[in-house]
């Protein structure tokens, strides 16, 4: 059994936990219940045509300043950058944020996921996209369930990269 | 020796570099989760892949992780080492102290959300208060320009009207341009009105501060409404305390049109018996004194209901009965909004068939000899000046004003030249010598403040001719700026013979 560590991370209240929940066990809450240290859910998924067990570490949201463990990120094999299409300080340094990630954790490929597309209008999407500097992977709504399973499908296939 | 309490509390296993228990080697918590030879994954799944790639002798530790334990979740803190053979994995219950740190972080958090959410509102609202703000300049702007193109023909309607009173001998001709003028002069109360509302909305109307008679006002007002009500079967009275000072620093212009809209209402609203104006002094400081101002009638007065309404705009129509009055039933509005602005109070009094009071409170400085007023408008002078032979230019593109103008002063006997735009008048002004000139501002071409920017071009001519504006643009911001740019006068479109006579006279004698 291929078993893969992936993990989410991203400011606190952006949805990490809700995208798992909607992810996992096809559930959504509208209370927030803010996650502190890890917790862990699996899945089994099917990628690049082999079934594996996804191992999907949701790391409480982080604040300005504060450091992720970098124990968290030991056998790790890919991560998924989270933050919220509607607060503005969750992407405003998303480069630095991704880039102090990836030396933390040596890993090379995030993907980018905007969450909460539920909450905006068309054109209040596309101002918010032109200010971000990443190329976003995938638009979300773990409310909605749009683009949830196609964002954890892309982060098992880089897992087994 | 571990305590039981402790033991109670926490785990230690033993398992081969699989993952596989091997032993339990002390501690309660959780115990019934771990079997020997179990993989230790199925109790700890994050454990999995990670414990692959610690190293050998190397400690390894994560904190507040959830851990299921009878399908209750518990927040552990795990501790893990490694050697050759075997990982020795402590994990300790912490949930007492995790449950204070879980709560905690919520509370930021939430805080934090609630802050962001007041943000963003805050933006929005301030979105909207822009938006708001460019409406209430568009509502301006619009006001100006329609007080422009209504002003401009009803200063031909009025001219005309005057004109065809002046000269007619049929009396029915007569009467019918009597109500021509009074429909024409109500119209232009309404559009001076509105006018009015829209700058004191738009924080726009500034008041003057300078020496003002109450007394003067009052007389003015009565005497004025006497001449108007003439033959009615209303009187109308005053009494002014002896005790007010003879000046006040205050807005005469303004006072006067508040006195005005409560005369001219009481007048609406009484078929018969009597109006009384009264002016007392109400306190009187080093500094200030308050005046007490009242207008009382014995009109058909107002019901409880009509009262609540009666200083809402556009209100007037709303009264009860089918009587409808002339006005746009912006005056006591304006009044209202006129008092506050000079810090006053106004209030109301009135019972059906009986008559009602409007009472009101201002607060005036007096003159000390400490304060200088300025004064810098022009007065209209009183002395006639002979207006015979003189060249005056009139340009305006109004055909109708055109001939107006052009027939007024042709019967004091001046010498007119008619240019249709600012650019006719450039040519004009550079050609020969005015006595006076006569500029529209709102012109085609080039406007009349255009022209007056270019004074070089023509000032082998005309380099001290006395140039008067025409305009329906009277705020006070305006006629400051046509004053700056070098205007001798400003004459207030629609305006009567005399007005223009009066004016011109006044700038020539200066």
């Amino acid at each position: 059994m291929i078993v893969k560590k992936v993990l989410l991370v991203g400011s606190f209240g952006v949805g990490k936990t809700s995208l798992v929940r909607r992810f996992v066990n096809n559930e959504f809450s509208e209370d927030y219940i803010s996650t502190i240290g890890v917790r862990v859910s699996t899945k089994m998924v099917q990628a690049n045509k082999q079934v594996l067990k996804l191992l999907i570490w949701d790391i409480a949201g982080t604040e300005k300043n504060e450091r992720i463990p970098k124990a968290y990120f030991l056998g790790s094999s890919a991560a998924m950058f989270v933050f919220d299409l509607t607060r503005e300080e969750t992407y405003l340094n998303i480069t630095e944020y991704i880039d102090e990630i990836k030396e933390l954790s040596g890993l090379d490929k995030f993907i980018v996921i905007g969450n909460k597309v539920d909450l905006l209008s068309t054109t209040e999407l596309e101002e918010v996209k032109s200010l971000i500097p990443e190329e976003i992977d995938f638009i979300t709504s773990a409310k909605k369930d749009e683009n949830v399973e196609d964002a954890f499908k892309l982060l098992a296939e880089i897992s087994l990269k | 020796m571990i305590p039981v309490k402790i033991e109670e509390r926490f785990i230690q296993i033993n398992t081969d570099l699989s993952g596989s228990i091997l032993e339990i080697v002390a501690g309660t918590f959780a115990e019934q989760e771990f079997t020997i030879n179990d993989s230790i994954y199925k109790t700890c799944p994050f454990l999995e892949t990670t414990l692959d790639v610690v190293n050998i002798n190397e400690t390894f530790n994560i904190d507040s992780m959830v851990i299921v334990s009878q399908e209750q979740e518990f927040y552990v803190d795990v501790e893990a080492f490694k050697n050759e053979n075997s990982i020795s994995i402590i994990i300790i219950n912490r949930s007492n102290v995790y449950q204070y740190v879980k709560q905690l972080n919520q509370n930021r958090n939430d805080l934090s959300i609630v802050k962001h959410k007041i943000a963003r509102q805050n933006k929005e609202l301030e979105k909207l208060r822009k938006i708001a703000d460019l409406a209430n300049e568009e509502k301006s702007r619009f006001l100006a320009v329609m007080s422009h193109e209504i002003r401009n023909p009803l200063n031909s309607i009025l001219g005309y009207a005057d004109m065809i009173a002046s000269e007619t001998t049929n009396p029915l001709v007569k009467d019918y341009v009597r109500s021509l003028l009074t429909a024409g002069k109500n119209l232009n109360v309404i559009v001076g009105d509105v006018l009015d509302l829209s700058r004191i909305e738009a924080g726009k109307l500034n008041l003057a501060n300078e020496p003002i008679s109450i007394k003067k006002i009052i007389e003015n007002r009565v005497k004025n409404y006497k001449l108007k009500y003439n033959g009615s079967k209303i009187q109308i009275n005053y009494f002014i305390s002896d005790e007010l000072p003879k000046k006040v620093l205050g807005d005469s212009v303004r006072i006067a049109q508040i006195l005005s809209n409560l005369i001219s209402n009481s007048f609406k609203f009484t078929e018969q018996g009597n109006i009384t104006v009264k002016s007392e002094l109400a306190t009187d400081e080093k500094k200030s004194v308050i005046v007490n101002f009242s207008v009382s009638d014995t009109g058909r007065g107002m019901s409880p209901d009509q009262l609540k309404k009666i200083f809402k705009e556009y209100e007037q129509t709303e009264l009860s009965d089918s009587l409808v009055h002339g006005g746009a039933g912006l005056g006591l509005s304006i009044v209202k909004n006129l008092v506050e602005l000079m810090h006053g109070k106004i209030s109301v009094e009135s019972k059906l068939n009986i008559g009602t009071t409007f009472t009101l409170q201002i607060p005036f400085q007096k003159i000390t000899s400490s304060i200088k007023v300025k004064d810098g408008k022009l007065k209209y002078g009183k002395e006639k000046y002979d207006l015979n032979g003189i060249k005056v230019l009139l340009a305006d593109d109004d055909k109708m004003n055109q001939a107006i103008g052009s027939h007024l002063l042709e019967k004091e006997g001046s010498d007119i030249t008619i240019a249709n735009d600012g650019l006719e008048a450039l040519l004009q002004l550079k050609k020969k010598a005015f006595d006076l000139v006569l500029l529209d501002i709102n012109m085609p071409n080039m406007s009349g403040e255009k022209l007056m920017t270019q004074k070089e071009l023509f000032k082998k001519y005309n380099s001290k001719t006395p140039i008067l504006a025409l305009t329906g643009n009277t705020s006070k911001d305006d006629v400051k700026r046509y004053f700056t740019l070098g205007f001798s006068w400003v004459i207030s479109k629609p305006y009567t013979a005399e007005d223009l006579v009066t004016a011109i006279c006044s700038v020539l004698k200066k």
